[in-house]
């Protein structure tokens, strides 16, 4: 135990779980004594890593206390010349197994013990793990020895989902490369493309990986002709893979260090690291993590945030790997995390330039376009009193979540809420399910809207998102809306349906080509609203689940718009008013009506429900009114059942919104707004 | 809105965190602001929470007598009873053990109760209901009667009524009865058309109907007696109600009850049937039918004193009353019977078996009736959900003294629109109809009594007890 006890004396660093050494462990200690030393005092560990509810004191007090037990994978922090640093990301398009392979590199790399592994490793985030998606980019570090020579390679994970494409430029910006990991039975899809050319915009070297080739229907030398035809990737040095067997994966390790160049050797330059992604610790504030670029930062240097203009002490710096494990130094590119009791995420904004306070860089780093919001809806709360609740569940989301954009709003129906912006439809559902979730809010969702840009008559242009704030229609010239231009690629079996659904979507056919015998690409223009509904569900239910999509908006243009507002008794009903196409008005208002006359109870009076364009009404149901509710008899002075019933019905009556003398239960919202997603 | 004292627990927490709440008022819109506040605020002030105040003052004169057995079950029937099944021979049953044993039961219930307090007024109203009362042989009556007077006493000129059915009993049967002392017949006629009582499951035809109200409309010994009529059965069209209701003026009773058929879950009813739908009547059609009676009986002498009772002048049910007015209490005994003694309200078990052990366990001295800490909530729900039921409806003064004027001024506020509708009515002390101007209510006001409108507002009832009920506990 002579080597356990010495690499205790140099770095008492422990992994909190482990107790106790494995053989291989023991062998890897002795790479670190023939390599450089770490140089590491004082450290501690967090293994809650990204885990914003997790407890952070209980963690250090088993370090303070422990007996040096030694972290198995400690030698990854030791310092490599820059010349044996990787930094790589994944792009895959979604299901092609990304994080599958992710797991197994941290597996054979050692970075995580195999006891600790579980699928999925980095999707930390319950949704994550249960939808099979990453939502958030993560990272960790690696290490990976060829010819004796120890690599630093470090592993920013990306999500796949076309919604989340701006977390994947973040990650690719700050890597020289990336592996393209492509199903090889599937073959190449829409996203593999957008994240394909996301990486060749940022330089980056990219490695073909074809994935799952243990499945039966695998056909690595189709793909690869495929990927080498539609992305004009040479695949002769393909690395076939099957990251779920484990095979392949020492080979992807040394292509990396083999194909991915070095970052450049910056670190005599003054400080430059850019914030690639930021959350919130409740314990420890805004947890930054970064990649350095020039320079080197070190452990309590006073560091100078340039957009922002903000200054902190720089109180800990670390690796992710994954676990964050405290360094004392990182240098021009490395990857780490940065604690600096950061109060506010303002502070310290993703795309920033991090420079040390007394040796200012001279110019930032470009950082990323701000994520656009394109798809918006009203978020409530329903019960009023949880308002306070869902600003302080967003704010803090917000913090984990750059992309999301809300502010107030207030409707006669629906009480006080907030107009939220999302990146995409599963953007929109996955914050939903996080407010839910993980800060157990009850919310109702008005229909997804696009931003509208309406030319008034004044010349003036305002943009919309709300559609109960258009302007009158007198005073209104013309509406243009976002456009997007939508590639699919199907089997072509398909294509018919496919180009189908497009025209229903009142999309503009542009192209089609056929990337292989059996495939093809169709290209439409179409309005980003009618993408906002169920366009996706369409296209897997209409090509049996084999196409694939990606989209890009395209700009502004004009359309036949109008406003549809629904009234009951009279009164117009806000949350329920939508801007729709002309020609898809009068289905869309029969459908409103009805449904609403389906849900709400009867009342007193008569009541009439309408859908309008303007003052024209469209489509119109009455709901007639209660002729009889009384219980005939109360047998024996028996109360109790009737009491039980009639005090039922009084709770019923406080869960109703007053939409002037009508109660409408909140339900009947949900179920409108639900179907209004459906039918528009 | 209640605007009373804040629960103490909420106060606390103001003064804790005061930012809190006054940030809930920055952003909460001024008429919500009161909702916010007072959402878990009672109307629990000093004097309300006197517990004495919570229980009926006075100890029970009226006691509910249960007699479940029946020959067959009704198709309607979700009442607790005990279906004797066919015999050969009429009256059959009168020595039938079932019988005679449950009596026993009764007896030992009546007796094990202990008197809500020493000095236990003399019983002012006794009501045999069932079940078939009338299938109870009159020696078992007397029984409970003894038992009563001997527990209890009874009053000089008590109100005792027997539910009975066409077809099971005769004149002698009648008149041995009415020895007993009962002065009061209610007859479950239900239906004047042969083919509705066989809808029904009636064990009785159109025949015996008639029989019957010959028996006991020409009964001398007999003057106060009612008629039992349900509406909106299946198949029931207008012209059968109206020929019902004529034929109900024509027999003369001094009292009708007219019940809106329910279609209670577990019954023969609730299979075949959905409320609503062919053979049972719209809800603009039973709505129909219940103004017709309200109509018809109204013009032919009958006051409509209650959601579904008629009388003629000085026959209202006395024993009925103490149910709906004042919040009296009342002894139960028997299978499934509920009383209501010293401010709680209990339900027997409604199985013979589980019945019989309690009876035992009462004797025992193991018995709960549950908690007497009512909430002052529930006492409130209580007086308004019964008083409503009347058409002397609730007395503002008095629910003001027991409750808070506070919540009779929101109680008000909250019926003014129905006011307006033509649903509720406010009266002044004489009991001459307010207008909606001159609606005032609280301690000086000119509104002494609200009620509910004879039909419309008897007819929506429920609406309008439930939105009572919404300002009582917000």
């Amino acid at each position: 135990m002579a080597t356990t006890s010495a690499s205790c004396s140099l770095s008492p660093l422990l992994y909190p779980n482990s107790h106790s050494l494995s053989r291989r462990s023991k062998a890897r200690f002795s790479t670190i004594l023939l390599g450089q030393l770490p140089l590491i005092p004082n450290q501690s560990i967090s293994p809650i890593w990204r885990c914003p509810r997790g407890k952070i004191s209980s963690v250090r007090a088993v370090t303070d206390a422990g007996p040096a037990t030694v972290d198995p994978g400690q030698e990854r922090l030791s310092k490599v010349p820059i010349s044996n640093i990787r930094n790589f990301s994944i792009i895959a398009h979604i299901d092609h197994g990304k994080s599958t392979l992710a797991d197994k590199l941290l597996q054979l790399s050692g970075t995580v013990p195999k006891r600790e592994m579980k699928e999925q490793f980095l999707d930390n985030m319950d949704l994550e793990r249960e939808r099979g998606i990453t939502i958030k980019l993560q990272a960790a570090r690696m290490r990976h020895v060829v010819n004796k020579e120890p690599y630093c390679l470090n592993l920013i994970d990306t999500p796949g989902h076309v919604d989340f494409s701006y977390e994947v430029s973040r990650s690719l910006a700050a890597c020289e490369g990336a592996l393209l990991v492509v199903d090889a039975s599937q073959g190449v899809e829409a996203q593999t493309l957008a994240n394909v050319y996301l990486a060749l915009e940022n330089d980056l070297e990219i490695i073909p990986v074809l994935n799952k080739i243990d499945l039966p229907g695998a056909d690595p030398d189709r793909v690869s002709r495929e990927i080498e035809e539609v992305i004009g990737l040479d695949c002769s040095n393909a690395i076939h893979c099957s990251a779920k067997e484990g095979i392949g994966i020492s080979e992807i390790l040394d292509a990396i260090v083999a194909n991915v160049p070095p970052p450049k050797d910056t670190a005599s330059l003054p400080l430059r690291a850019l914030i690639f992604d930021s959350y919130y610790d409740p314990y420890r504030g805004v947890i930054v993590y970064f990649r350095v670029v020039d320079g080197t930062i070190r452990k309590g240097d006073k560091v100078h945030f340039m957009a922002s203009e903000k200054d902190y002490f720089a109180d800990e710096i670390g690796v992710m790997s994954p676990n964050q494990i405290e360094v004392n130094e990182l240098y021009a590119g490395e990857v780490g995390y940065l604690s600096a009791s950061i109060r506010s995420v303002a502070d310290a904004r993703v795309g920033d330039t991090i420079t040390l306070f007394n040796r200012k860089a001279e110019s930032s780093l470009p950082g990323y376009a701000e994520a656009t919001p394109v798809v918006f809806c009203g978020l409530f709360p329903i019960d009023a009193d949880q308002f306070l609740d869902l600003r302080d569940s967003l704010e803090k989301l917000q913090l984990n979540d750059a992309a999301l954009k809300f502010e107030p709003e207030n409707s006669t129906a629906m009480g006080f809420g907030f107009r939220c912006g999302f990146l995409g439809l599963l953007h929109m559902e996955i914050v939903q399910e996080r407010l839910e979730r993980e800060y157990n809010l009850n919310l109702i969702t008005t229909a997804p809207s696009v931003v509208y840009k309406v030319n008034c008559s004044n010349g003036e242009t305002i943009e919309i998102s709300n559609p109960s704030l258009l302007p009158e229609p007198g005073k209104l010239k013309s509406i243009e809306e976002p456009y997007v231009r939508v590639e699919m690629l199907t089997p072509k079996d398909y294509i018919g349906a496919l180009m189908e659904l497009g025209q229903d979507r009142r999309g503009i056919f542009k192209e089609m080509n056929f990337i292989t015998e059996y495939r093809a690409s169709i290209i439409y223009e179409l309005p980003l609203a009618e993408m906002v509904g169920d366009f996706f569900d369409q296209l897997k239910s209409r090509s049996k689940g084999y196409a694939s999509m990606e989209y890009s908006l395209i700009g502004y243009r004009e359309s036949n718009l109008v406003k549809l507002d629904v009234q009951i008794n009279g009164e117009p009903v806000e949350p329920l008013a939508t801007i729709v196409h002309r020609d898809k008005a009068y289905s869309v208002g029969r459908a409103l009506t009805q449904k609403l006359k389906e849900l709400i109870p009867r009342q007193l009076f008569k009541v009439p429900i309408q859908a309008c364009i303007g003052s024209k009404v469209i489509a119109s149901e009455s709901l007639s009114a209660i002729r009889k509710d009384v219980l005939a008899k109360c047998y024996g002075g028996d109360i109790s059942r009737k009491k039980k019933l009639l005090k039922k019905q009084a709770e019923g009556k406080k869960r109703m919104k007053a939409i002037g003398k009508v109660d409408v239960p909140q339900e009947a919202f949900m179920a409108v707004l639900k179907l209004e997603k459906e039918v528009i | 809105m209640l605007r009373t004292r804040l629960p103490v627990s909420l106060c606390h927490t103001s003064q804790r965190n005061p930012g809190i709440i006054t940030s809930v008022l920055h952003i909460i819109a001024p008429h919500t602001r009161p909702r916010t506040v007072c959402r878990n605020a009672s109307f629990t002030t000093e004097q309300q929470l006197e517990p004495t105040l919570a229980k009926p003052k006075e100890p029970p004169t009226s006691a509910y007598i249960h007699l479940p057995f029946c020959r067959k079950r009704c198709h309607y029937c979700d009442f607790p009873i005990v279906a004797l099944g066919s015999t050969s021979s009429q009256p059959g049953y009168d020595n039938d053990p079932r019988i005679s044993n449950y009596i026993q039961l009764l007896i030992r219930e009546i007796k094990a109760t202990k008197p809500e307090s020493d000095s236990q007024p003399p019983l002012e109203t006794v009501f045999f209901g069932g079940g078939t009362p009338s299938l109870v042989p009159p020696h078992l009556i007397a029984s409970v009667l003894d038992a009563l007077k001997s527990k209890m006493g009874l009053a000089d000129e008590p109100e005792i009524s027997i539910e009975m059915d066409p077809g099971t009993f005769d004149n002698v049967r009648l008149r041995e009865i009415l020895e007993l002392g009962v002065n009061r017949v209610s007859l479950g006629v239900q239906s004047f058309q042969e083919e509705l009582l066989r809808v029904c499951g009636r064990a009785h035809g159109l025949k015996e109907v008639y029989e019957a109200i010959e028996m006991v409309s020409s009964c001398e010994e007999l003057e106060n007696w009612s008629m039992d009529l349900i509406s909106s059965l299946p198949h029931q069209t207008e012209k059968m109600w109206e020929e019902s209701l004529k034929c109900t003026v024509d027999a003369a009773p001094t009292h009708v009850s007219v019940y809106d058929l329910q279609v209670e879950q577990g019954t023969k009813f609730a299979q075949l049937y959905t409320p609503g739908v062919f053979p049972l009547p719209t809800d603009v059609i039973s709505a129909d039918f219940y103004k017709m009676a309200s109509k018809t009986l109204t013009e032919a002498g009958y006051n409509h004193y209650e959601i579904s009772s008629y009388a003629k002048d000085a026959y209202q049910c006395k024993h009925n009353l103490t149910y709906w007015q004042n919040n009296k209490s009342f002894y139960g005994f028997g299978l499934g019977s509920a009383s209501y003694t010293n401010g709680i309200r209990f339900s027997r078990p409604k199985r013979l078996k589980e019945y019989a052990e309690w009876v035992q366990r009462l004797e025992d001295g193991t018995v709960s009736y549950g908690t007497s800490d009512v909430e002052v909530k529930d006492m409130a729900m209580d007086v308004v959900m019964l008083s409503l039921r009347t058409a002397r409806g609730l007395d503002l003064k008095e629910f003001g003294r027991e409750f808070g004027w506070q919540l009779v001024g929101t109680l008000c506020e909250a019926f003014r629109p129905f006011v307006d509708r033509g649903l509720v009515v406010p009266l002044d002390r004489d009991r001459r109809v307010l207008s909606g101007d001159d609606f005032e209510f609280g301690k000086g006001g000119t509104a002494y009594f609200v009620r509910l409108s004879d039909p419309d507002g008897f007819l929506l009832s429920n609406e309008l007890i439930s939105v009572a009920f919404g300002v009582i506990s917000p």
